[in-house]
């Protein structure tokens, strides 16, 4: 496809351009919070202890969305949280995309023994579920940062490996790659420059599919305290919080919750863009 | 068919076996003695060790291994020293209350999933078919946890209808049952949703229109047949992450079912008791999807079982 025809499409596809606005906005806002928040979001500040929002009527110095039960400006803490669960997700997404998509190229195109082993071994780890999983692991090793990357990761693999081989198994024996292969082609080079290109649309729209719901499993961690230790913020702990004063401030659980809906939104919203682009079907 | 059935049971039966290999191994990754949390904090060195015998955790990890694995295909699962009880006695006590919640969530995402999915495929581009894909997307966008206290928020402390901790009659399934059903259900509305809208495009509709049977007859009786078979094999694969829901919402709302337990279990070192319940989770998913798959070859003689 013509790099004009693609730029053409993603215009046109509403659903791409949402999410790809939403998604600059937030991590823009993410990246940047150190050089606009007023507060320092892990000092206690017992005076303005769960404040209720003034919605920017004091500009960024007042607590526009309310402070939590130790008295930390919410706002702030939400876009450091969000930085926090925005680098773990990424990580996760990132790992996993690469060692699914090498899973999957080597199992589709190998066949036999190889992709036997390996399928099996993803068919045990789809039947353990993947909180109870991660919640033993985190438990075991104890909770940080890599070891939530690590215990996303180690299950995150699984569906885009599944993906991407049943990709190859559709196109390995197509006229290109029979060409290619007669030509003398060295297998790495097959699998990379021919049949890797040929899974990219798929890969991409499970990237931002995983990307969601890397995030979701993050907060629900949290609840459960196994995700990113306090002080540290991240969305999970933000929202998780907020539940012994959800009567009497329901800010500090309700400002979290919605920049998380947003933002796991912009990445489905995103997945559907990119399907919409790629379809060959879609002609306008 | 009966054949391929055997041989996918076989292997259903070698994943589970893999599982509590994983489950044996993962509980005892990290440190944490569950002697010494057994005995106390002021126990002395040979009172743990003494522990440690009673507990069996004295003999090699390939002896304890074996000797679960024996007790599992007995039906034991072990005991948890926690507990002071044998864990088949207790998950039989835990695993109804997490099947009630589930199946209750399961229950109403399905139809509600069904329903709207087809007003809004059949509706396709009208704002109704709009309103079903914002109530979708959105849907899949909430974290469970904050679905929760929302819920929470409103019913139980805004408006005071509804009870928010623990277990009684319906009306205290109502709240974790509609959390965990909510993901399920966005993702199933979707389905159902593209699935009418590609079955209403092909020619086979259109010519029976043409030959003038009435819009609801071919919705209902040809194109619904079809639209509806990717919702079977997705009714089977997603029991997993029911499972995973109803282990935070248990949580949340303080449900005696097996997600609560894994969690106490888990900070308690109950060896014997997180591999069981991880166990028992993987049987459901696995019988799950065996289901599913079966189910799909049944109702679409086209797809060989595989």
């Amino acid at each position: 496809m013509k790099m004009s025809t693609l730029l053409r499409r993603m215009r046109k596809s509403p659903m791409f351009m949402i999410g790809v606005i939403l998604l600059i906005i937030m991590i823009l806002l993410c990246a940047t919070s150190p050089l606009w928040i007023q507060w320092d979001v892990t000092a206690t500040d017992l005076r303005s202890r769960l404040g209720a929002p003034d919605f920017f009527a004091n500009g960024l110095s007042g607590h526009p969305f309310g402070a939590d039960a130790l008295g930390r400006d919410v706002l702030s803490r939400l876009f450091v949280g969000d930085w926090t669960s925005l680098k773990i997700t990424f990580a996760v997404t990132i790992i996993s995309m690469i060692f699914g998509s090498v899973v999957g190229l080597i199992c589709g195109y190998y066949g036999g023994i190889l992709d036997s082993i390996l399928m099996r071994i993803c068919d045990l780890l789809t039947a353990i579920p993947q909180l109870m999983f991660a919640i033993c692991i985190v438990a075991m090793i104890g909770s940080s940062m890599s070891t939530l990357i690590f215990t996303l990761s180690a299950t995150g693999w699984v569906a885009t490996a599944r993906l991407i081989r049943a990709q190859v198994l559709g196109i390995k024996n197509k006229e290109f790659v029979s060409a290619s292969r007669v030509l003398g082609t060295k297998t790495s080079r097959i699998l990379w420059k021919e049949l890797f290109p040929n899974t990219i649309t798929q890969l991409m729209i499970s990237a931002s599919g995983h990307f969601g719901g890397t995030i979701l499993v993050e907060t629900n961690l949290s609840y459960l305290g196994m995700g990113v230790q306090p002080p540290t913020p991240s969305w999970g702990n933000l929202i998780s919080d907020g539940r012994d004063y959800l009567a009497s401030a329901p800010w500090v659980v309700i400002a979290p919750g919605v920049a998380l809906a947003i933002t796991v939104l912009a990445f489905n919203f995103l997945g559907d863009g990119i399907r919409d682009v790629f379809d060959p079907k879609n002609v306008n | 068919m009966a054949k391929k059935i055997l041989k996918r049971l076989f292997l259903s039966l070698f994943v589970l076996l893999g599982v509590t290999i994983v489950a044996f191994v993962m509980v005892r990754l990290g440190g944490g003695n569950p002697a010494s949390l057994m005995a106390g904090a002021l126990a002395t060195e040979e009172e743990i060790a003494d522990m440690e015998v009673r507990m069996g955790l004295d003999k090699p990890l390939i002896v304890q291994y074996f000797k679960y694995l024996s007790g599992v295909l007995h039906g034991d699962l072990g005991y948890s020293w926690n507990y002071q009880m044998n864990v088949t006695d207790l998950l039989a006590v835990r695993i109804p209350q997490t099947l009630k919640l589930c199946f209750f969530g399961f229950g109403w995402a399905c139809i509600f999933s069904i329903i709207l999915g087809i007003i809004a495929g059949i509706h396709q581009g009208q704002p109704i078919d709009f309103v079903a894909l914002f109530i979708a997307i959105a849907g899949q966008s909430m974290s469970i946890v904050w679905i929760s206290f929302m819920l929470i928020l409103v019913f139980g402390v805004t408006l005071k209808v509804l009870p928010t901790q623990g277990i009684g009659g319906i009306r205290y399934m109502l709240m974790p049952g509609l959390c965990i059903g909510f993901g399920y259900a966005a993702n199933q509305t979707r389905l159902m949703r593209s699935g009418m809208v590609d079955v209403l495009r092909e020619d086979y509709v259109t010519a029976t229109r043409a030959r003038g049977v009435s819009k609801n007859k071919t919705y209902f009786k040809y194109a619904l047949k079809n639209a509806i078979l990717p919702i079977i094999t997705n009714i089977g694969s997603q029991f997993g992450r029911i499972l995973v829901g109803s282990t935070v919402v248990e949580n949340i709302f303080n449900w005696p079912g097996m997600g609560q337990l894994i969690v106490q279990a888990i900070n308690m070192r109950d060896y014997q008791l997180v591999q069981s319940i991880l166990l028992v989770s993987a049987c459901m998913i696995v019988f799950c999807n065996l289901l599913a798959d079966i189910a799909y070859t049944i109702i679409d003689p086209r797809i060989t079982f595989n």
